[in-house]
């Protein structure tokens, strides 16, 4: 997980969210913020439009039980620099 | 009984705070401009606009969704007008105020930007879609903003929306049900969809020749040669009051809220109708209990359509006769601001009583020939013995609504 990438989604829940920075970890599971189904949902949207990107959705459903904030990190930072067998399979 | 008004805001064309909206106002500035249109399959046009320098993105929605334009400006001028009235929540019992609040199309422009993600970018749609763009979207950020639990009203009569909402505020202050109503109404719809809408209905006054300029005299209401409106967009938020609350808590107001009425035609989707909109403000007189000649100031509705314009001037000839008020239409200035446009133009008209002067159109083009209306043209009008005015919305759909204001000082 790329720490510019945690702190860039760290920002985007305290900014957004009314998320307290210090409930936010990498570990923290997303479910368990104080964001209710819908918030979530636009969470995720808000996400996207903040690194100008599209995480394809099998990737992520931030409903999904015990998915964590580096869930998704690791989700973007496969967008953003996509591993090197993907990019060649591409 | 009237309802005591001890707050008003703006988010306008002419500005955001009323000392700036004052200036452009009583100055007769346009903030109508020209801008290029660009829609899919057809080539580039030129429509008139006016925008309101206002950054939606400041605005903190109360329910985290992302707001729509018109909602972020309900919420700044609602912010605004309860500012002004000293008043904050837990001042009022909660389930005795009411919120009543008007658009003519509520989140149009979100959803057209919903839309293009969707047809053209193949994006998906975002799960908040529906509560950004719902007509009571502003309704609703309000109502967890200021905690309401009394009552929280929309209202879609086109363009004689907010001005509907401000009189049946006023109704329900009057039977008893509240004690307190944030009022008024919004519409944020400049968008390429919403725009085109209404450049195909052939309303927009069009900006073909060198003549038009910048387009900050596109829009020239009771003019010979009126060819339409520009469209705009913006907010305005009353706190209305009953006289036993306002003075429970020490508020201070020389404005009062004196008649409504409101009423439809009922003959024609488009075509507006003198005989209904005399109605109306003769109903809205009686409701005041005030005579023709105790209004001195008028602004119009006034869109500066062919059609509109006539039957307005007649309508005001028939109720005014061979007397009548100083006649305004801030559209020329600020454009056509929709379902907001009731509640912006009544603050207008609050303007004009605060300062007793009517504010002249924007444009200086000769009167038709044909109308019998005093407009007021050149410098604002100095009208010292002002003391009721009245304000006229009539919408497409037939409903005509007519606010009137009195000083009581």
């Amino acid at each position: 997980m790329n720490p510019t990438t945690f702190n860039a989604v760290a920002e985007v829940l305290t900014t957004k969210f009314d998320v307290p920075r210090e409930h936010i970890q990498p570990q923290s599971e997303l479910q368990s913020l104080g964001l209710d189904s819908l918030s979530l949902m636009e969470f995720v949207f808000a996400i996207e439009d903040h690194f100008g990107l599209r995480i394809p959705e099998d990737r992520l459903d931030p409903r999904q039980a015990q998915l964590t904030v580096a869930d998704l990190c690791r989700a973007l930072d496969d967008v953003l620099a996509p591993p090197a067998g993907l990019a060649a399979a591409a | 009984m009237q309802a005591c008004i001890t707050g008003c805001g703006v988010v306008s064309p002419l500005g955001n705070r009323l000392e700036d909206f004052d200036d452009a106002l009583f100055e007769g500035v346009s903030a109508v401009r020209a801008e290029e249109l660009q829609l899919p399959g057809a080539g580039p046009s030129r429509v008139p606009l006016a925008r309101c320098n206002f950054d939606e993105s400041s605005v903190a929605a109360p329910s985290k969704v992302p707001l729509d334009r018109g909602s972020a400006m309900a919420l700044a001028a609602a912010a605004a007008a309860t500012q002004q009235a000293a008043w904050a929540v837990g001042d009022t019992d909660p389930e005795r105020i009411g919120l009543f609040w008007g658009s003519g199309m509520g989140g149009a422009a979100s959803f057209d930007a919903t839309c293009r993600g969707l047809y053209a970018e193949q994006r998906r749609i975002r799960p908040t879609s529906v509560v950004t763009a719902m007509p009571n979207a502003p309704l609703a950020e309000l109502a967890l903003r200021y905690a309401v639990r009394g009552t929280a009203m929309g209202y879609a009569c086109a363009c004689a929306s907010a001005a509907v909402a401000i009189g049946e505020a006023l109704r329900a202050l009057r039977d008893g049900r509240l004690d307190m109503a944030i009022v008024g109404g919004s519409d944020a719809l400049l968008s390429p969809g919403v725009i085109g809408a209404w450049q195909a209905m052939r309303v927009l006054a069009p900006l073909g020749g060198p003549a038009d300029g910048d387009g900050r005299l596109a829009c020239r209401p009771f003019a010979a040669d009126r060819a339409g409106f520009a469209l705009g967009e913006g907010a305005a938020a009353l706190v209305l009051e009953t006289e036993a609350h306002a003075r429970g808590r020490g508020a201070r107001w020389n404005l009062q809220l004196s008649g409504y009425a409101s009423n439809c035609d009922g003959l024609h989707i488009t075509q507006p109708d003198p005989t209904g909109q005399a109605r109306a403000m003769h109903a809205a007189l009686r409701d005041a209990g005030l005579a023709p000649g105790d209004i001195g100031h008028v602004n119009a509705h006034g869109t500066a359509t062919t059609a509109g314009d006539a039957a307005e001037a007649e309508s005001l000839r028939r109720v005014f006769g061979s007397t009548p008020p100083a006649v305004t239409a801030t559209k020329s200035a600020m454009g056509h601001l929709l379902g907001a446009g009731g509640a912006v133009e009544f603050v207008a008209t609050l303007r004009a009583l605060q300062w007793r002067k009517a504010p002249p159109v924007a444009h200086a083009a000769a009167l038709d020939a044909a109308f019998e209306i005093d407009l007021v043209r050149g410098p604002a009008r100095k009208l010292p013995g002002l003391n009721h005015a009245l304000s006229n919305s009539f919408a497409f759909g037939g409903t005509n609504a007519v606010l009137i204001a009195s000083r009581i000082d």
